[in-house]
């Protein structure tokens, strides 16, 4: 049986690579976390207190029901969720080819276009690095 | 039109899911993620947000039915939709470990959906022969939490019409405990 993703030590590490160069790019993250569609936390990296289980599992959720919604609307999977708020905004967005979520907050002072265009090349970069995930593994969303 | 949401609870692998499919006169809504604990429960996907499907019972009894993520560490969904549930349908699969004691951990964890509605234990997977079976379960009901009034069922989710037994079961019990309610108010202390 293959390992889980979120025990992956290759994945982990490229994942937080990944998540590193993003903080780089965009100093305005606060907390970008890589989850298995199943809402387990693979790596994150954070400069605040947030628990990255209960994160990760209500970014899944979200992911979820976001691919639930396009597809009641006929648009098709979601490519990415913003939430916005006062204090930050959220931007979540699937690693191509993986059964893997990027979720990241950002301060508010942050423009969304940067955030996402930042939290996108992250998604490739990442994507490029992994070995293609197996069929199994993609198996959702399954409607 | 008489409406109920009633919740579809229990561990994963027990067959919310199914059930919800088995019942629903819609399409499903649901929200399957692949399964990364496959060496826990060995199925591909796994449900990580709701289910949901409605069917009418009756002429008039519309009943909109929610699944919820069997896991714990989704249990903000549960709290966010037994908040509008009148009762639950908890399953629980014979073949799982421990499974008696599973039963009695969700009944705590949803035991305000209990005061306020009904709830019923459905028992899959015992045709299987591997777990301790229906009486098992009822005895420790009566053992551990014996001020709950819960029937217990065996049931194949797969079977829409064992489903739509239970769900009648349900709704039925749960009326007569809103109608019983007045009356044991009264004559309280």
């Amino acid at each position: 049986m293959n390992q889980p993703i979120h025990q992956d030590q290759f994945v982990i590490g490229e994942g937080h690579a990944a998540l590193s160069g993003m903080c780089e790019l965009a100093p305005s993250t606060i907390y970008a976390a890589l989850l298995t569609d199943d809402g387990f936390d693979i790596v994150h990296v954070s400069r605040t207190q947030t628990e990255a289980s209960r994160f990760a599992s209500m970014s899944s959720s979200i992911q979820a029901l976001s691919d639930a919604v396009g597809h009641e609307l006929r648009i098709g999977d979601s490519e990415y969720v913003i939430m916005g708020s006062a204090q930050g905004h959220v931007i979540q967005l699937r690693i191509p080819g993986q059964p893997i979520v990027l979720a990241a907050l950002f301060q508010p002072h942050e423009t969304l276009g940067k955030a996402l265009s930042t939290a996108r090349l992250t998604a490739e970069r990442l994507a490029q690095r992994l070995p293609a995930a197996a069929s199994a593994a993609m198996a959702a969303p399954n409607f | 039109m008489a409406e109920h949401v009633i919740l579809f609870a229990g561990p994963m692998g027990a067959g919310k899911t199914t059930a919800i499919r088995s019942l629903s006169e819609i399409e499903v809504v649901s929200t399957e993620a692949a399964n990364s604990e496959r060496h826990v429960v060995d199925k591909a996907t796994t449900t990580v947000a709701l289910d949901y499907g409605e069917i009418t019972l009756g002429d008039d009894d519309k009943v909109r039915l929610y699944g919820v993520p069997g896991q714990k560490r989704f249990d903000f969904m549960w709290a966010i939709l037994k908040k509008r549930a009148r009762g639950m349908i908890m399953l629980v699969n014979d073949d799982a470990p421990d499974a008696v004691q599973t039963m009695i951990e969700y009944l705590d964890d949803f035991r305000d959906l209990y005061e306020r509605g009904g709830v019923i234990v459905g028992v899959s997977r015992t045709d299987l022969g591997v777990g301790p079976g229906l009486a098992a379960y009822s005895a420790a009901l009566q053992a551990q939490r014996p001020d709950l009034i819960v029937p217990v069922f065996t049931v194949d989710p797969r079977d829409a019409g064992q489903m739509r037994t239970v769900l009648m079961t349900l709704i039925a019990n749960i009326e007569m405990r809103a109608m019983l309610a007045p009356a044991a108010e009264a004559v309280a202390p």
